[in-house]
């Protein structure tokens, strides 16, 4: 079942709670138009596939536990804020930290995202088309994060766990990260990823970035 | 911060029982992590290596015969200037490894504190004094009244402060909220995640099935704050709409500005699973929270947030390490904080590096005067209560803070040390020999957390009754009466920066 909301001159507090009722109702999918000046939209959601049209506001879909999110624009800044499971497909751009604090689930950014990518991600897998900022992927603790195009300075600065997959060129890599050579397994799981979110790349050509130690701050 | 060599460890031969008796007892060796004291080929035990004492005195604590004595190597600021053996110390480790030093605890040292403040007592000038053993006095406070659904209403005007799974142990977290459950207050499970059972008991439930059958163990029941910190370990949506209340930290008087440290030693595989990180790597938060950068602006969403998400049922806290304290607390309160925690530099931590507590931060005493002015300022002194820590020890400091303007206060270091700590400092090992701090099964067990809880609890419950008779002493019978009227300052200072009176007047 589908459901429409118009979420002009609704705030963040009136939106949730339709979004959430119609979810308890049994709605599987719903619509929502007009909401690029709410903060936080579809935030908290445990499962739904929640379609957004236009661009949306800052920390949408923040803490997001299962659900499916599509927003059909631009997002703002801090998108998936600490994501544990579910998807988010971003069809434009997305603002500076996109995918912070991640546990699980995955993001798609279509086109080009900002500085701080994937900050302190955990376990999230985080795709991005286009060209992304300065910082993606710092004090990363696990997961993945591929993009396509370029990226700025200082990747992966002290990461520790994890993975970073650059299709572009990149400017400098960050504290305690290096470039290794990808592998065949890597480039089956880029692979499948391209197909799966219908992304035209050819993975043999991405450079892989990885931790140096898994203890650079206090190791002895 | 304890020294390699710093201690004179010696043990009274003539009544060791194992002088006497060879092979017969070698609690020393056993208990004492750092293989201070050996047994010899005929069974005798004796100091082997005093240099690695850390003077944590398990030994002594466990010696049946009380043979073993340790003193400080020498006095050290009346002899050495600043020079000490602690100084000199410092630049030798710092000149053998090109790395700072790191410890637990809080600022230590001559600090301003409470102990510079005296109660006024009433006598014939009104109010005049109350009557501790016929009238009762008002002490409970309640966060979030009016804002929130459910706010915290709290019997005791005392909270556990945050502190994280992995700088204390299991059977600390769960004494503390074992004892939160008991006393009616709350505990908070510091920025390291939570693990079921410290929910539940806090709650007031034994487990699972007599939370899910609504059948209490202990009353009254208390209450879980769950922390969203700048590593944002151990977060989940389920882990914030099974609390009671969230608290944003921002920072702590330890190390302000500095995030979080737990270093590897202590990331056990349980440690490990709980926060998302691999076993045995240092887990750092950072400095600042990255989905916080543009402070003002991002803070204020970022309440909204989650309120949103939890339903606008529990309060928010922020809580900070507060240095320039009348602009922190004044952009806390205006994003929307239902209570703002405040730390002063004599709070304690896990690990931080020594330069850090003992050189950056403010003084707890010297926080709560811009903090009320703040919320005065902006008219909202009465809707955001203001949580006052950092070096908490007995009632008189509790009462000092409430006349100073707190709502409440939260204690840690005094908690740890009513569970047993001596306060050696290396909580940073996970080596605690007194399981409170540590992580190595063997040393955790030496912590029951029924005993630690019930510890905890006469120690609230005693510390509650010094509030009370020294809240009546002072003529009031509600701890909502306390002002800084109520006080008088020691020294100049010290009323210069509370803007307490000085004696005399």
């Amino acid at each position: 079942m589908e459901y429409k909301i118009d979420a002009a001159g609704k705030d963040l507090r009136n939106l949730s709670s339709e979004i959430r009722k119609a979810l308890q109702n049994g709605i599987s999918k719903i619509i929502i138009e007009n909401a690029s000046q709410i903060h936080g939209i579809a935030s908290g959601l445990k499962d739904g596939e929640i379609i957004i049209n236009g661009d949306v506001g800052d920390y949408a879909a923040t803490l997001n536990d299962g659900a499916f999110i599509t927003i059909n624009g631009s997002a703002g800044k801090y998108l998936a804020d600490n994501m544990t499971k579910g998807l988010v497909i971003v069809n434009g751009d997305a603002d500076y930290g996109c995918g912070v604090y991640c546990y699980g689930g995955e993001i798609v950014v279509k086109g080009n995202a900002g500085d701080f990518l994937g900050a302190l991600n955990k376990g999230a897998t985080i795709i991005v088309s286009g060209d992304v900022g300065d910082y993606v992927g710092i004090y990363m603790v696990g997961g993945e994060i591929i993009i396509i195009g370029s990226v700025g300075e200082n990747i992966g600065d002290w990461f520790i766990r994890g993975t970073i997959f650059i299709g572009g060129e990149y400017e400098s890599v960050g504290h305690n990260c290096k470039e290794v050579s990808i592998e065949n397994e890597d480039i089956k799981k880029l692979r499948q990823y391209f197909n799966k979110f219908n992304i035209n790349a050819d993975p043999r050509r991405f450079r892989k970035l990885v931790p140096i130690s898994a203890r650079p701050f206090y190791g002895r | 911060m304890p020294i390699t060599g710093a201690y004179c460890v010696t043990m009274d031969k003539e009544r060791c029982i194992s002088w006497k008796m060879p092979w017969k007892c070698s609690t020393c060796v056993e208990v004492c992590p750092n293989s201070v004291f050996s047994v010899d080929e005929v069974g005798r035990a004796y100091v082997s290596n005093d240099l690695a004492c850390v003077g944590c005195r398990i030994c002594i604590e466990y010696c049946p015969n009380n043979v073993i004595h340790i003193r400080s190597a020498e006095p050290e600021r009346f002899t050495r200037g600043i020079w000490t053996f602690q100084t000199i110390d410092e630049i030798h480790y710092k000149a053998q490894t090109g790395k700072y030093i790191l410890r637990g605890y809080g600022a230590m040292g001559p600090l301003p504190h409470f102990d510079d403040l005296i109660i006024v007592p009433a006598q014939l000038h009104p109010p005049s004094p109350r009557d501790k053993y016929r009238e009762d006095c008002k002490i409970e406070v309640t966060i979030g009244e009016g804002k929130v659904e459910e706010p915290l209403k709290l019997k005791i005007p005392i909270i556990f402060a945050a502190m994280s799974y992995g700088a204390i142990s299991r059977e600390a977290k769960m004494a503390l909220a074992l004892a939160a459950a008991k006393l009616g207050t709350a505990v908070s499970t510091g920025e390291g995640g939570s693990f079921p059972e410290e929910f539940y008991v806090a709650h007031g439930f034994k487990d699972e099935e007599n939370f899910r059958n609504s059948r209490k163990n202990y009353e009254p029941g208390g209450y879980l704050i769950v922390q969203w910190a700048s590593g944002r370990w151990g977060v989940s949506l389920d882990y914030l709409l099974r609390s009671d209340a969230i608290e944003i930290k921002i920072g702590q008087g330890a190390k302000p500005g500095m995030g979080g440290h737990l270093l590897g030693e202590k990331v056990t595989e349980e440690i490990a699973k709980i926060r998302g990180i691999p076993i045995g790597t240092d887990c750092l938060s950072p400095a600042t929270h990255y989905d916080i950068l543009n402070v003002e602006e991002d803070l204020k969403k970022q309440i909204k947030i989650l309120r949103d998400v939890t339903d606008y049922k529990k309060p928010i806290i922020v809580k900070l390490g507060p240095g320039r304290v009348y602009k922190d607390v004044k952009i806390a309160a205006e994003a929307g904080a239902d209570a703002i925690a405040i730390d002063g530099s004599q709070g304690g931590t896990g690990t931080s590096p020594e330069r850090a507590i003992q050189d950056a931060g403010i003084p707890t005493i010297g926080l709560i005067r811009p903090a009320v002015k703040a919320l005065q300022d902006l008219k909202l002194r009465e809707e955001v209560k203001l949580i006052i820590m950092g070096g908490i020890r007995n009632g008189a400091d509790v009462v000092k803070a409430l006349a100073l303007g707190a709502d409440c206060v939260a204690v840690g270091s005094a908690a740890l040390i009513a569970m047993g700590c001596r306060v050696c400092t290396q909580c940073l090992r996970g080596k605690c020999p007194y399981g409170i701090t540590a992580q190595d099964l063997e040393l955790r067990k030496r912590l029951q957390p029924e005993k630690a809880a019930e510890k905890l609890v006469n120690f609230m419950k005693a510390i509650v009754d010094e509030v009370k008779m020294l809240t009546m002493l002072s003529g009031h019978d509600d701890i909502r009466q306390l002002s800084r009227e109520d006080l008088r300052a020691l020294n100049i200072n010290t009323a210069a920066i509370t803007g307490v009176k000085l004696i005399g007047y």
